[in-house]
C-alpha cells in the first residue's frame, strides 16, 4: 500500500464505497455520519502529524469534513474516497497551521551537527541500531520515530512531513506553505539533520 | 587549529574548485542533500565523492542521513492491522451539526 494513501476500510472499498458516495450525493443524513465514523479515525491520524494539539486537530477534522461535504458532488471516485479525504485532511491541517496563533518554536540549532573550528568532525556519526528493514516490522520503533518527528519545531516538521512522508515535490511544498523553493530545501535539510540527531540519541551508538 | 582527521596522506585532499580551500566535513554536511538528489555540478559531485573516500566520519554521517529518511517514511506507512481510535461521539455530532447549519 502506498504511504500516500490512508487505510481504505477494505469492506467499504470493495462492497459499498460507490453506494456510500451515491447516498452522500443524494444528501442522505445517515451516509454523512457513516463517512465521519468510517474515515474520521484515519483522517485524524493524518491531521495529528501536523497538529499535535488535540483541540486543533479536532477543529481541522471538522473543517476537513465540511470541505469534503461541500465537494462531494464533484467526487468522481478515480482516486478512492480514502485518498481523496487524505488530501483534504492535509489541506485542512495546513490551513489550521496558517490561521492559528503561532507559538514560539524551540530552536533547531541544538539538534544540528557540530564541527571543530577547521570544519571537520570530532566524532563519528551515529551507527544505527534498527535497520529500515527491521523497523517496518516493529511498531514500537515506528512509534518512537513518529514521536521524534513530533519533537521537531513545527516549521521544520511540516516541511519534512510534506516532502518525505507525503512525497510532495519541493515546488508543490513551497506553494502549499508559501515559501521559496530554496527555503523548503533548507528547512528539509535541517529537519532531516535534527531528526537524525534525535534518532541517534534514541537508537544510535557512536562508531568505535 | 591542527585537526587529526583520518584522511589518507597518499591521496590529494579534495578542495573547493573555486576557492581552492580544502573541502571540510561541514561542507559535506551542508551539501549532502544536493549530493543525494544529484543536484551538484559534476565536478563538485566528484570532489564530494573524493572526500567520502577519505573520511569515514562523513560516510557514517551520509548513511545516517539516508537511514533517517527511510525511517521517517516507514514510520508513517499504514499498518492495516492497526486499530485507530474512533472519532469521539461529541465531535461526530458537532461535525454533522455544522453541516446542517451550513445547509
Amino acid at each position: 500500500m502506498s504511504i500516500m494513501s490512508m487505510p481504505e476500510p477494505a469492506a467499504a472499498r470493495l462492497t459499498g464505497e460507490a453506494a456510500l458516495v451515491a447516498r452522500l450525493q443524494a444528501g442522505d443524513d445517515g451516509a454523512y455520519e457513516e463517512l465521519v465514523r468510517l474515515h474520521g479515525p484515519a483522517m485524524t491520524a493524518v491531521i495529528r502529524r501536523y497538529l499535535p494539539s488535540e483541540s486543533d486537530a479536532h477543529d481541522a477534522l471538522q473543517d476537513a469534513f465540511l470541505s469534503a461535504f461541500k465537494a462531494i458532488d464533484r467526487f468522481e471516485g478515480a482516486a478512492g474516497l480514502g485518498t481523496w479525504l487524505h488530501r483534504i485532511a492535509v489541506n485542512a491541517a495546513l490551513m489550521k497551521l496558517r490561521t492559528r496563533r503561532r507559538k514560539p518554536e524551540t530552536p533547531i540549532e541544538d539538534l544540528l551537527p557540530k564541527f571543530l573550528e577547521d570544519g571537520h568532525r570530532d566524532l563519528a556519526g551515529p551507527a544505527w541500531t534498527p535497520t529500515p528493514d527491521r523497523i517496518a516490522e516493529d511498531e514500537e520503533t515506528r512509534h518512537a520515530v513518529r514521536e521524534a518527528i513530533r519533537q521537531l519545531p513545527e516549521s521544520f516538521r511540516t516541511v519534512l512531513l510534506l516532502r518525505d512522508i507525503e512525497e510532495k515535490s519541493t515546488e508543490e511544498t513551497a506553494e502549499l506553505l508559501g515559501l521559496t523553493v530554496a527555503n523548503v530545501k533548507t528547512r528539509l535539510h535541517r529537519a532531516r539533520q535534527a531528526l537524525g540527531e534525535l534518532l541517534s540519541r534514541r537508537f544510535g551508538k557512536d562508531v568505535p | 587549529m591542527t585537526h587529526d582527521h583520518p584522511h589518507d596522506p597518499q591521496h590529494e585532499v579534495p578542495r573547493d574548485p573555486v576557492s581552492g580551500r580544502e573541502l571540510t566535513c561541514r561542507d559535506i554536511c551542508d551539501f549532502v542533500m544536493a549530493y543525494l538528489d544529484g543536484e551538484l555540478p559534476e565536478r563538485e559531485q566528484a570532489i564530494f565523492a573524493a572526500h567520502l573516500r577519505l573520511c569515514r566520519q562523513c560516510v557514517s554521517y551520509l548513511e545516517g542521513y539516508k537511514t533517517t529518511i527511510q525511517l521517517a517514511r516507514q514510520s508513517h506507512e499504514t499498518n492495516p492491522c492497526a486499530a485507530l481510535p474512533p472519532v469521539p461521539d461529541d465531535l461526530v455530532k458537532a461535525i454533522l451539526a455544522a453541516r446542517k447549519a451550513r445547509e
